[in-house]
């Protein structure tokens, strides 16, 4: 790859784009335009619903509703219920009509009024309310002197007091006792309806209003009967806000915005370009005088990636800036948000470069896919709803940056930079070096993506066929290959795990063993076994090749049968990292307690039947027969056995075991293609997985029983056993030298890996590369 | 100059099946020669021309440009053809100066050495009416010159055209015409694929009909009338092609490009 012809390429790809009025409107005119149009409209429209004020219906039964202290003279609530007497006014008060039918109900009478829209809230005070209320100092005396008789049972000089202040006939205590309690005040009732948004503001109003009166009431009554109003409120809790005058809690909110906005943008700045740069070339007959030129397909690639690299750039800056300038404003006035952190800028600047590369590879590679610009349109909505997970997700309130969303892609860069811009460095930089690395590897692997695209004749000269479904089908099965082709493999792989998806959904297995053979046998042999050998009969014309169903080596299936014992220490070490680094669900840990009470106590043989042997038949034949040798036409044997490991990783649907089925999967992919046959690896399979259950049953009291036990496992502080480190060592030269062994053995190539090598040699200007591509080209036929 | 030998190219198509688009062809141009590729549309000129230009793979067989195999010196290859086609487009929104001037750089040309024959190509193909015009806004002629100087910038030995001709009117096609004539006499290596027989009989040196991904005939001109005993060359395809097309119903092999 030559620079000179890449910056060329990116010269002229930013002339082209700068020259196209749409680009420039979507990334210089709309975020300067955009956002502050959008805080104005915002700031308008908060107002406008705050100022509204809302209506309020009052019924009673009876008209001595409107003489209730609540109101004040002019029918209106009292300004004093209000910490801001201007807020009064945000409730206009109507009261139900004077004049009333004979069989009038109140209540019906609000609903009515609330469902026709007549008012956005009623309250409805029940009959004897205002009487009752008037009573209720009376009442907290009586029940004070209730007290008082209890304990001394003699006259009290309030008791006495009290009643003549309120102009009631004075009663003597005894009197006036348990027998005579005045009967409790009923409750009003605030009739709204959470259907509409203005009835739900005109309750809290009116909620607020309710809570402020009857503390009042309280307070009186108290106040009347000569308790001290504190024994209401016995304290506050004061507030101690360290964040608060120093701008941090701006940079908590900025932290929660400009990350999803900085990805968000990327993602819409690189898309259009891509579009543009990819789909729309091919429209307009470009792309061909292109590909003709001098300039090599990486050449090509690469000049594309960056153009898009810098558009995304160009955008997620312009529009970051302007929303933090527009969000400055508006929020300012709003509340108290401060502008964004001072070194928010270079955060975002340091983060934006590797979420560009990456987001422009992934749309370049995907824009390749287009035949048009109006279908690559189309590719927007589902690179959203992949991405926007990634995006939203880390930004839930108990996300934390570690490790585990560390290493996943897009995940760790958000959560990086949001606990940069709220100040936390520590932890931010402890974890950069992996959200670095782990963005650097998603970018290299969508670049690769991206350039094989671009070399693959199916996707750049695709002809707009019509789709008939039943043609399609016909012509699959009349133009199977030997092996199945990559998109048959792909569709195999997809078919399973939504299979494996739903079949997991609606089956809930009853938890006894019985229950548990159902849950393992249906989704092994209904799931994956059947459809893999459907497809190979009707996809493939050599269903033993495919299925990689030969003899191997004699020395194959020991080694494996070594390679697994020897990689089960190694592989619980690793178990236990990725438990340590994804800790289960405490949830999911309890559901399936039942599970490992089976594993550990069921029948063993029907447990190496059921979790040893079908496993290592069906996944066998899945993915390291169907699936592998699909991916091998690809012409890249590590690619194919990557691809497959992380087919065989998401079978597994839990995290904590898919992670650990990709590592086994490598192993088990590279022994497949290695021997050339599936039956090592349903040795190798069958081995691992039953050396899981037997590992399950080994227990302290087991190694004191036989002590020699002892030699390869330690017993653990909180109970069970583990490895001893020696021993995992040990394992892990013996694993790698097992599988070195293979790595022996005469590795049969495919015919489009001997065709990828060739190329590769003409490349280095190998003399013989000529008769090789003959040869090659003819084997490939 | 240019060797094919037993080229295939293989394509799957949901109607069709397995498509051959080449069915094992084979020939060999050399300098200071036009060489025709006559054939019905969906004969294989196309598929055979974007194989020479790297733009495809082979299937099998070998094609060598200048001593190069295209499958696997592809990058020697392109930068020792001009590559033009009814399908080659400008770019809309660069002006024909730009246009030339982009790929005279990919070429590797020194950016004084490349204005200086950017100058005299303008001067000699008449366009410089295209110097400073957007390829949105060009007539078809213009956008034909510019694909044209393009095309020869970087002063390559062998040049492909693709029907190049078509959707031309007749004064632009002659114009093209005549320019690829005086490439010839600067000992290029032209292959010039066209389906209209009085280009091939005016232009080119040696023909090869080609049907259905196979070529019937192949030769000059005149060894091709004598060896097939039919002076008009439009009869003389049309009798190859429908023998051709007759032999194959008979031995029920009507396979060839057609994947039946």
């Amino acid at each position: 790859m030559t620079f000179a012809n890449v910056k060329l390429i990116v010269a002229r790809e930013i002339r082209d784009q700068m020259r196209d009025r749409r680009t420039l409107f979507v990334i210089v005119v709309l975020p300067i335009l955009l956002y502050p149009l959008l805080g104005m409209s915002l700031f308008q429209v908060s107002q406008f619903l705050r100022e509204q004020s809302v209506r309020v219906l009052v019924v009673g039964s009876d008209d001595s509703v409107e003489s209730l202290p609540l109101f004040g003279i002019d029918g209106q609530f009292d300004e004093r219920l209000f910490l801001d007497a201007k807020r009064a006014k945000l409730l206009e008060v109507e009261f139900a009509p004077s004049s009333r039918p004979k069989d009038f109900d109140p209540r019906k009478y609000a609903r009515n009024q609330l469902q026709s829209g007549k008012c956005d809230v009623a309250i409805f005070f029940p009959a004897d309310f205002a009487e009752r209320l008037q009573k209720f100092p009376e009442s907290v005396q009586f029940r004070e002197t209730d007290s008082a008789v209890a304990q001394q049972r003699e006259p009290s000089p309030r008791r006495i007091e009290k009643p003549a202040r309120t102009g009631q006939p004075e009663k003597p205590a005894v009197e006036s006792g348990a027998a005579a309690q005045p009967p409790p005040i009923p409750n009003p009732e605030i009739i709204y309806t959470t259907a509409n948004e203005k009835s739900q503001i005109a309750f809290r109003r009116l909620s607020e209003v309710m809570q402020r009166w009857t503390e009042i009431i309280g307070e009186n009554a108290l106040r009347e009967a000569g308790l001290p109003v504190v024994a209401l409120r016995p304290f506050t809790t004061e507030q101690a806000d360290l964040a608060g005058g120093t701008g941090l809690r701006g940079a908590a909110g900025w932290a929660k915005i400009l990350p999803v906005m900085l990805l968000l943008w990327a993602l819409t700045g690189a898309f259009y370009p891509a579009i543009d740069l990819c789909a729309g070339e091919k429209e307009r007959g470009t792309l061909e005088t292109l590909l003709s030129s001098p300039a090599e397909r990486s050449e090509i690639v690469v000049g594309k990636l960056l153009t898009i690299m810098l558009f995304s750039i160009l955008t997620a800056v312009l529009n970051l800036l302007s929303v933090a300038f527009t969000g400055w404003i508006v929020l300012s006035k709003l509340g108290s948000f401060g502008p964004p952190p001072p070194l928010a800028l270079l955060w975002i600047s340091l983060a934006l470069l590797p979420v560009a590369a990456l987001f422009s590879a992934v749309c370049l590679a995907l824009a390749a896919f287009a035949r048009s610009s109006k279908e690559g349109q189309y590719y927007l909505m589902p690179v959203l709803l992949i991405t926007m997970p990634l995006v939203v997700l880390p930004m839930s309130p108990g996300a934390q940056l570690n490790l585990g969303y560390s290493l996943i892609p897009i995940s760790g860069i958000v959560l990086l930079l949001k606990t940069l811009l709220e100040g936390n460095y520590l932890p931010a930089l402890q974890y950069a070096p992996v959200v670095v690395g782990v963005t650097v590897v998603a970018c290299l692997v969508a670049i690769r993506w991206a350039i094989d695209q671009f070399n693959s004749e199916s996707v750049l000269f695709s002809g707009s066929e019509r789709l008939d479904l039943k043609l399609w089908l016909k012509r699959l099965y009349r133009d199977r290959t030997p092996t199945p082709t990559v998109p048959a493999a792909v569709c195999c792989a997809v078919v399973i795990l939504m299979l494996q998806f739903f079949v997991g959904l609606s089956v809930d297995p009853q938890k006894t063993i019985a229950g548990f053979t159902k849950a393992v046998l249906v989704p092994q042999l209904a799931v994956i076994l059947t459809p893999v050998l459907l497809m190979t009969l009707f996809l493939a014309s050599k269903p033993r090749e495919t299925l990689l169903l030969k003899l191997p080596h004699w020395s194959a299936l020991p080694v494996a049968f070594l390679a697994a014992l020897a990689m089960h220490p190694v592989m619980t070490v690793v178990q236990r990292s990725v438990m340590e680094l994804y800790p289960a669900d405490p949830h999911l840990g309890r559901e399936l307690g039942w599970l490992l009470e089976i594993i550990r106590k069921g029948d063993l043989w029907l447990l190496l039947l059921l979790v040893g042997l079908t496993p290592a038949v069906c996944e066998e034949l899945a993915a390291r027969g169907f699936v592998l040798s699909g991916l091998r036409r690809l012409g890249y044997k590590w690619r194919a056995i990557v691809l497959s490991a992380v087919f065989f990783g998401l079978m597994h649907l839990i995290l904590q075991q898919s992670v650990n089925a990709f590592i086994v999967g490598l192993v088990l992919g590279y022994i497949a293609v290695q021997s050339g046959s599936i039956f090592p690896c349903m040795v190798f399979h069958f081995t691992h997985n039953s050396l899981v259950i037997l590992s399950g049953r080994i227990t302290p009291e087991l190694c004191e029983r036989r002590p020699k036990l002892y030699w390869i496992l330690a017993p653990l502080e909180t109970g069970g056993v583990e490895y001893r480190w020696e021993f995992i060592v040990f394992c892990g030269i013996v694993a790698a030298l097992a599988l070195a062994a293979f790595g022996r053995l005469s590795y049969v190539k495919t015919p489009e890996e001997r065709l990828r090598e060739a190329i590769a040699r003409g490349k280095a200007k190998n003399p013989e590369a000529k008769d090789i591509s003959v040869s090659v080209a003819s084997m490939i036929e | 100059m240019i060797q094919v030998h037993e080229l295939t190219k293989h394509y799957s198509d949901l109607r069709r099946g397995q498509i051959v688009a080449l069915g094992g062809i084979g020939f060999r141009a050399k300098p200071g020669q036009i060489f025709g590729l006559l054939g019905p549309n969906g004969a294989g000129k196309t598929t055979a021309l974007r194989v020479l230009s790297t733009i495809l793979k082979p299937t099998s067989g070998t094609a060598t440009i200048d001593g190069f195999d295209v499958l696997t010196q592809s990058a020697q290859v392109r930068s020792r053809i001009g590559f033009m086609s009814a399908n080659t487009a400008v770019y809309d929104r660069m002006t024909g100066w730009e246009t030339v001037e982009y790929f005279g750089r990919l070429h590797g040309i020194p950016r004084d050495e490349l204005h200086g024959r950017m100058e005299a190509l303008f001067a000699r193909l008449k366009m410089n009416d295209t110097r400073d015009i957007l390829g949105a806004k060009m007539s078809t002629g213009m956008k034909q010159k510019v694909s044209v100087a393009r095309a020869v910038i970087h002063d390559p030995p062998v040049l492909i055209f693709d029907e190049a001709t078509a959707g031309l009117d007749v004064l632009v096609a002659r114009a093209l015409l005549m320019t690829v004539a005086e490439l010839r006499e600067q000992g290029k290596c032209i292959i010039f694929s066209t389906h209209i027989m009085r280009e091939a009989e005016k232009l080119c040196d040696r023909i090869a009909i080609l049907h259905r991904g196979r070529i019937l005939a192949e030769g000059t001109l005149e060894e091709i009338r004598d060896r097939h005993h039919e002076r008009d060359l439009e009869e003389l395809f049309f009798q190859l092609i429908s023998h051709y097309d007759e032999e194959a119903v008979d031995s029920g092999q009507w396979a060839v490009g057609s994947g039946q």
